[in-house]
């Protein structure tokens, strides 16, 4: 019987074009549109934004050290030719200078880090520089340390000190992946050459810029106006489901079928729980659309996939339960005005405070706040934060949000339905 | 067996239906007759277990339906005067749906709708959107939509309203031939000769009150010492009908599409009286009927005004 219920609203709602064009057409029109008209703006300026600064404080240099280095290999036994040799092979190994020449040189990696270099600096008015997000700070006898350690066994480190701005995590993230990457590379140095294996090689560039790669894929990926779009919209036009199921709930009412359906039993229970699941059931179709409309057509890549499930079944639980809601409603009133005042006014602000036309932190943050109590506010955040590559546990917060509104909607639809019938 | 007694209905400081009692005996088939806003529509939707009655009772089977309606519901057929159908659907899949709600599935299912189909004559039209047929079509499929779980009382509100002379004679034949198949029938009409026509037993209602009820015949006893006159005139004056209420004082008049009809006692002796009251005020009488009672009569008579006033 719950079936027959279901199928039945989803043939009304299919055979009639207006729902069709307004759940539908009118949001991949949009997403379409708005993708493309505010993309240059909005994609623009997070590329910019993951560019790491990093100042590299050398304390020395080749040639300062030189004569050190020097004074040491003569200490060793090592003269003459076997001398000279050694301190060309030791100057071409030399891991700050694979570090500037290689690693932080090439084109990727220019992308992602640009570097300043500076002899004497103060450290302290250095780290107060909000523009800089890592210091590495190299100690004025490193490469006759990293000497001693990489080729004559000397168990002391040639250590480096690295400060990191955690204001921005994802570009200190980056310059924290490519110098730990370097790091590895030299600490390695002894058995690497122990083995006949060059350095140089595990310290390439090739390896750096994967680790950035995936220091970008494990944080914060940028928000396309693509993905933007597609998820306002989407939350947004799933809030026209419950005046549309509530409508013809209402005519079914003025028509006397709900008299029908109560005289052959089915009682308002089973039939508001039928509205519920058919709110339910059509948004998640919709969403599962939208969604599919911004892969195939938009080429978006949605990432952690069973997070994005169940968000988009929580958020279709509660479109049921706003449906289930605002029939029993206007069973009370009788009229559509309940419908009419939620989609005139409930959507549009809800749609503004979620976010669903522009970021509103970005004029706000406590409308932010508010708005993440909006279901489809909370659903937009939960859904950009892990689209943003975050962990799936920030999501929580959002959902309890949503779950609460649907409790509360639930609970008022079952005080509020008329028991026995709506007396026209 | 079916009964109201006592049935109220008020909404806020309306009354709607005061102090009601009908009953339905199994294969009878009564009628509930009365002008547009007598609380007809108001009564079964109490005696259908749809509206809760302000005070009074319905009983199904000597049990109170207050608490429990399933039982009632169950053996009870619905045509509102509505059409209660899904016009986006075709006329199928409504009797699919309302035969699927009340419980039918499968092979039975199937056969119930083609049965019902075939005797509301719309199997050829079966699969055409409901959106598409013509008035009579959609109260055809209206009275089939109640039929699907065979009740045994089946209760029409009206269900020739706004419909074309043939497919209403359809219609009538139709629940003529339910009749005569035994089941039990509750019809309400502003139209006395459907419910002369198909009922036993007959409620006459005005103002939600009962005002009469009994048969045909009992009914038209109220008024067998009355006789009908009908006039038509070359001009219907108010001299005219002043002078007649002076000299019958006891008789109802009333004006319809410029017949006067009158009303009075088959004791008088009117005609020439008439006559002499048209010519000293100078109308001409083109015609005058004397007719047998009919329902029609009964209600002018309890109520002094027509059925479809």
């Amino acid at each position: 019987m719950l079936f027959s219920l279901i199928a039945k609203q989803m043939k009304m709602l299919i055979r009639n074009k207006q729902p069709l064009i307004i759940l539908l057409v009118m949001p991949l029109v949009l997403i379409t549109i708005l993708s493309n008209a505010l993309g240059s703006i909005m994609d623009g300026g997070e590329e910019a934004a993951i560019q790491a600064n990093l100042l590299i404080l050398d304390n020395s240099s080749w040639v300062q050290e030189e004569k050190e280095i020097k004074l040491f290999l003569e200490g060793e036994g090592v003269t003459g030719v076997a001398l000279d040799a050694l301190l060309t092979q030791f100057k071409s190994g030399d891991p700050v200078e694979l570090l500037n020449s290689t690693v932080l040189a090439a084109d990727e990696m220019k992308k992602y880090i640009a570097v300043e270099y500076k002899k004497e600096v103060d450290l302290k008015t250095a780290r107060q520089d909000e523009n800089i997000d890592g210091i590495l700070n190299i100690p004025s006898n490193f490469r006759l340390n990293y000497i001693k350690f990489a080729y004559f066994n000397n168990p002391d480190f040639p250590s480096v000190s690295l400060y990191l701005n955690q204001d921005n995590e994802i570009r200190a993230s980056i310059i924290d992946a490519v110098l730990t990457d370097w790091q590895s590379g030299y600490s390695q140095s002894a058995a690497l050459l122990a083995a006949n294996l060059s350095p140089q090689e595990i310290m390439s560039n090739v390896s750096s810029v994967e680790k950035v790669e995936q220091v970008l894929e494990a944080s914060e990926r940028k928000i396309p106006a693509t993905i933007y779009y597609t998820v306002g919209m989407m939350v947004m036009f799933a809030l026209y489901i419950p005046a549309f199921l509530a409508g013809f709930a209402l005519q079914e009412v003025q028509w006397k079928v709900y008299d029908r359906i109560l005289l052959a039993g089915v009682s308002p229970v089973l039939y508001t729980l039928s509205i519920f699941l058919t709110g339910t059931f059509v948004a998640f179709i919709q969403q599962a659309i939208m969604l599919s409309f911004g892969m195939l057509v938009l080429g978006i890549e949605w990432i952690t996939l069973e997070g994005m499930g169940l968000i988009i079944i929580s958020y279709s639980v509660f479109v049921g339960a706003l449906s289930a809601l605002i029939t029993t409603l206007q069973f009370r009133t009788k009229t559509e005005g309940i419908a009419n005042v939620f989609n005139g006014l409930f959507i549009t602000v809800f749609s503004f405070l979620g976010g669903s036309f522009f970021n509103i932190r970005d004029i706000s943050e406590t409308l932010g706040k508010i708005g993440d109590f909006t279901p489809n506010g909370a659903t937009m955040s939960a859904i950009l934060s892990i689209q943003k590559g975050q962990d799936l546990s920030v999501i929580w917060p959002f959902m309890l949000a949503i779950y609460v509104l649907v409790v509360v909607c639930v609970l008022f639809a079952i005080v509020f339905f008329p028991r026995r019938g709506v007396a026209g | 067996m079916l009964q109201a007694i006592n049935l109220s209905k008020k909404y806020k400081t309306k009354v709607v239906v005061k102090e009601v009692n009908v009953e339905l005996f199994a294969g009878e088939s009564v009628g509930l007759l009365g002008p547009n806003g007598a609380g007809k529509s108001t009564t079964i939707s109490m005696l259908s277990s749809l509206v809760q009655p302000s005070s009074g009772d319905v009983l199904w089977n000597e049990k109170s339906i207050a608490k429990n309606p399933d039982p009632l519901r169950k053996a009870l057929g619905v045509v509102p005067q509505e059409i209660a159908l899904y016009p986006e659907l075709s006329a199928r899949e409504n009797l699919a749906f309302f035969g699927r709600v009340n419980g039918l599935k499968g092979e039975l299912l199937a056969t119930r709708i083609t049965e019902v189909l075939t005797k509301i004559g719309l199997l050829d039209r079966q699969k055409d959107i409901v959106k598409t047929f013509s008035g009579g079509m959609k109260r055809r499929l209206n009275i089939g939509s109640a039929l699907l779980h065979k009740p045994s009382i089946l209760i029409m509100d009206e269900p020739t309203v706004g419909i074309d002379p043939q497919s209403r004679a359809y219609i009538l034949e139709t629940v003529k031939q339910f009749v005569a198949d035994g089941m039990t029938l509750l019809y309400t009409s502003h139209y006395m000769e459907e419910v002369e026509m198909l009922c036993d037993k007959i409620y006459i209602m005005d103002q939600g009150k009962i005002i009469a009820h009994g048969t045909k015949e009992e009914l038209k006893e109220l008024v067998s010492d009355n006789q009908t006159i009908e006039l038509k005139t070359n001009l219907l004056t108010e001299n005219f009908e002043k002078n007649l209420k002076e000299q019958f004082p006891q008789a109802t008049f009333r004006i319809d599409e410029e017949i006067l009809t009158i009303s009075m006692s088959k004791s008088e002796e009117p005609l020439a009286n008439i006559f002499a009251i048209a010519a000293a005020s100078n109308v001409v009488i083109t015609s005058a009927i004397v007719k047998v009672p009919s329902l029609e009569d009964v209600f002018l008579h309890l109520t002094g005004k027509a059925l479809r006033d």
